[in-house]
């Protein structure tokens, strides 16, 4: 098991950038456009399928379904999340178009994960780095799908650890 | 050269067009209970596939567009990633869109969904620290304050075979969106027009559902994407113009 890790990052004239950056952990202003994100990402949890069980979430997927006038209504479980309870719900009309989506519950305040956002920026680096020179153990790209798989930087590390 | 502290366990597979590739460090790199894991997760991965794939004309979405189901005949998830749709597509100013000129391709939204749902088995192993990729977008945990953050290459899109940033990440998700991504597949849904002035979008987010709709639905929006991702709470990313330049989002 080695690494194919030649050059050091820090031989490597980074710039981290410094400019303003908070960790929008305080106060009603920063929550404001809390819901929409926390309502996204936590419906997620609220699927029940895939393996792990339980997961202490509160939800199920899509609980209540109901007719109404003029289509169907599905409503969410309600979700646990670190932020608080969210429920989403939503209307389709006879035709399967969506006409509403309505989020019932969600989080008045939260408690910001400090831990993702203070390591969490990109560290621009002055020149670009191949998989040879750059001490990283995943690539986040566009451009990764398995016709390009065995040329690309992803493959190179996947094998140069294995 | 460099000898590793931590033995770091590497798994890779393919579905939905997409390599899958896992990095597992600590308690379970490569015993059973791994394998176990990474069987599940890969399972979920093909459950997606069948559900949501447009490629298979027998999913639950292909018939639900032609028609021959309701959204709520189909699994339950569907009705959930139609919602994240068209959240993402009021968020957006309407950008992103799950539907084009009456077709329906939620493939926007279910990808970070998936991936996000496969990584549960995966995460739930003790004293492990995971880095799951799903074609480019990936979610990262560790197991203790203490792990170093994962250390994530964001490729550059003028050429895949380098990176243009590099972000650390312990646990959160990061997700990149281009043109290179299978073609030109993305549009602005108010222009039918592949956006303008831009090579890519990186989005740095809790989980990665919602960082994978952000960069797709902030790639659509072309010029105006750098300024679209700085309203939205609790994200970074990096912005590559089509000149090449690079824009940090705090």
């Amino acid at each position: 098991m080695k690494r194919i890790v030649l050059s050091l990052l820090s031989t490597v004239s980074a710039v981290v950038l410094l400019f303003g950056y908070h960790t929008s952990t305080s106060g009603p202003a920063a929550t404001a456009q809390a819901p929409v994100g926390a309502s996204l990402s936590t419906t997620s949890t609220t699927t029940s399928s895939g393996g792990a069980g339980g997961s202490g979430a509160g939800g199920s997927g899509a609980g209540g379904s109901a007719e109404g006038t003029g289509g169907t209504t599905v409503t969410g479980g309600v979700a646990q999340t670190r932020w608080g309870p969210v429920q989403v719900r939503l209307t389709i009309d006879t035709t399967g178009t969506i006409t509403d989506v309505e989020v019932p519950q969600y989080p008045a305040g939260n408690r910001e994960d400090e831990q993702i956002n203070s390591y969490a920026l990109p560290v621009l680096v002055q020149e670009t780095l191949d998989a040879q020179s750059a001490d990283i153990d995943m690539v986040s790209g566009a451009t990764v799908t398995s016709d390009g798989y065995i040329r690309s930087l992803q493959s190179a590390l996947d094998q140069a650890f294995s | 050269m460099i000898t590793t502290a931590a033995p770091v366990g590497r798994y890779v597979d393919h579905v939905m067009g997409m390599p899958v590739s896992l990095a597992l460090r600590g308690r379970h790199t490569d015993d059973r209970t791994a394998q176990r894991a990474w069987a599940e997760a890969m399972a979920s991965l093909h459950e997606a596939d069948r559900v949501f794939s447009t490629y298979r004309v027998d999913s639950a979405v292909s018939r639900l567009a032609r028609g021959e189901l309701t959204v709520d005949q189909c699994p339950s998830e569907v009705a959930e990633v139609l919602a994240l749709g068209e959240l993402a597509r009021r968020q957006s100013d309407g950008a992103f869109d799950v539907r084009r000129d009456g077709v329906l391709d939620p493939s926007g939204v279910v990808k970070g969904w998936a991936v996000e749902r496969a990584a549960r088995p995966l995460v739930a192993l003790p004293d492990t620290d995971v880095c799951l990729s799903g074609g480019g977008d990936l979610i990262c945990r560790v197991a203790s304050p203490d792990s170093p953050p994962w250390r994530i290459g964001i490729e550059d899109p003028a050429d895949p075979a380098r990176v243009v940033a590099v972000v650390p990440v312990r646990c959160g998700a990061v997700a990149t969106s281009g043109r290179a991504h299978r073609g030109d597949h993305v549009v602005d849904a108010r222009t039918g027009r592949a956006p303008d002035g831009i090579a890519s979008v990186t989005v740095v987010h809790a989980e990665l559902t919602s960082a994978d709709i952000d960069a797709t639905a902030a790639y659509a929006m072309g010029r105006d994407a750098a300024r679209w991702l700085r309203t939205r709470p609790r994200r970074t990313g990096l912005v590559v113009w089509a000149d090449g330049r690079r824009e940090v989002v705090p």
